[in-house]
């Protein structure tokens, strides 16, 4: 299976690959996995508590080259938004954008996963009230 | 294609019209060679589902199988027979690679189950997203992490002891973690066989969880033999 070139940048170019303290209230931190082919993702964000806009976001995934561009698209997605509009963010944009073929399609999935246990986090520290969808992931 | 257990219907023998059991590749009261059955991989070897077999006397069954289905035995055949023997071979070969294997002989029977098991089923088509424990993802993740930091060291300086030392450490670790999984797999085995139906659906989500557990170990186990092999 060829990866598409967009897949292949993010791959070898990362954005945003690290780590955000966790323990502080302005960042919310989701660690999602995928059991069907052993791949781990962490994403962090860092919300401005004034805007509510996502000013920093970081990744870390252990996956293939898919799981790693579509964690990385992720987080360049999310910056900038405000956590409602990250939220609105589908993992059918990223299979479009990375152009991902079905099996892959998982990859995106567990990005979008991945933003939404990081904004429940966020919500769940800063006692936002969390919509039902939002809760549903986060667990 | 997985067909759902019990599924073993009487059908009429093509050559003697006699109704036989579906599972089964001759007719039992004329001998001929009957299209590749409709029942399950355990079926074809007269057996009922369940996870602890005897490997010898699968091997030996599959073997007399093999014999009798064999396309040489049918060269002057007519057409379709000439076909089952191939289509019954091919379905025998594949029913016995699947069974001997104790891994994929329980994802086999948990999909005939209808478990969710395979990359087909990831993502949102998931019934239950949130299959994996937080403290396995965090655990996983933190062994990810450390491999890698090792990975990186090794990058750099190529003959640090302490390095080589910590990685055979981690693989010592990820053995051990694999071990006990593949323990608790065979104890949940019996438990399956022995059990009635609310015990075995109870062991099948149990299972289920260990082998997601497992292929998280299993990509540990080969990156760090990876590292260690480089």
């Amino acid at each position: 299976m060829a990866y598409s070139d967009k897949v292949i940048d993010h791959y070898n170019n990362p954005r945003n690959v690290g780590q955000l303290d966790k323990s502080s209230t302005e960042v919310g931190t989701g660690l999602v996995g995928a059991p069907e082919c052993g791949d781990v993702m962490r994403l962090q964000i860092r919300v401005n508590p004034e805007t509510q806009v996502i000013e920093e976001a970081k990744f870390k995934t252990f996956g293939c080259g898919s799981a790693i561009a579509s964690s990385s698209l992720a987080t360049e997605w999310i910056k900038g938004r405000s956590v409602d509009d990250a939220l609105a963010i589908k993992n059918t944009d990223i299979v479009k954008e990375l152009s991902l073929p079905p099996v892959k399609i998982h990859c995106s999935v567990l990005a979008e996963d991945a933003i939404r246990a990081a904004i429940g986090d966020w919500k769940k520290k800063n006692g936002v009230a969390e919509t039902a969808d939002a809760a549903a992931v986060a667990h | 294609m997985l067909k759902v257990l019990d599924s073993a219907v009487p059908v009429a023998c093509w050559s003697c019209s006699v109704a036989h059991n579906d599972s089964t590749l001759f007719c039992p009261h004329c001998s001929k060679i009957q299209p590749p059955p409709g029942g399950d991989y355990f079926s074809v070897f007269g057996l009922e589902p369940r996870l602890n077999l005897d490997l010898a006397e699968l091997e030996h069954e599959f073997h007399r199988l093999s014999r009798k289905v064999h396309p040489d035995r049918f060269a002057r055949a007519g057409d379709n027979e000439r076909q089952w023997s191939l289509a019954d071979t091919a379905l025998l070969n594949d029913a016995y690679r699947t069974l001997k294997d104790p891994l994929h002989r329980t994802e086999y029977l948990l999909k005939l189950r209808g478990a969710e098991i395979g990359e087909e089923h990831s993502g949102k088509d998931r019934k239950d997203p949130s299959r994996v424990p937080a403290d396995l993802l965090e655990e996983v993740f933190e062994l990810n992490m450390q491999l890698e930091e090792m990975r990186m060291a090794r990058k750099l300086g190529e003959t640090d002891p302490d390095i080589q030392s910590s990685l055979e450490q981690a693989k010592r670790k990820f053995d051990i973690l694999l071990e006990e999984v593949d323990q608790d797999l065979r104890k949940q085995w019996q438990a399956w066989d022995a059990g009635d139906a609310a015990a075995r659906a109870k062991v099948e989500k149990t299972m289920v969880s260990l082998l997601d557990r497992r292929r998280y170990l299993s990509n540990l186990v080969r990156d760090v033999n990876e590292v260690l092999g480089a």
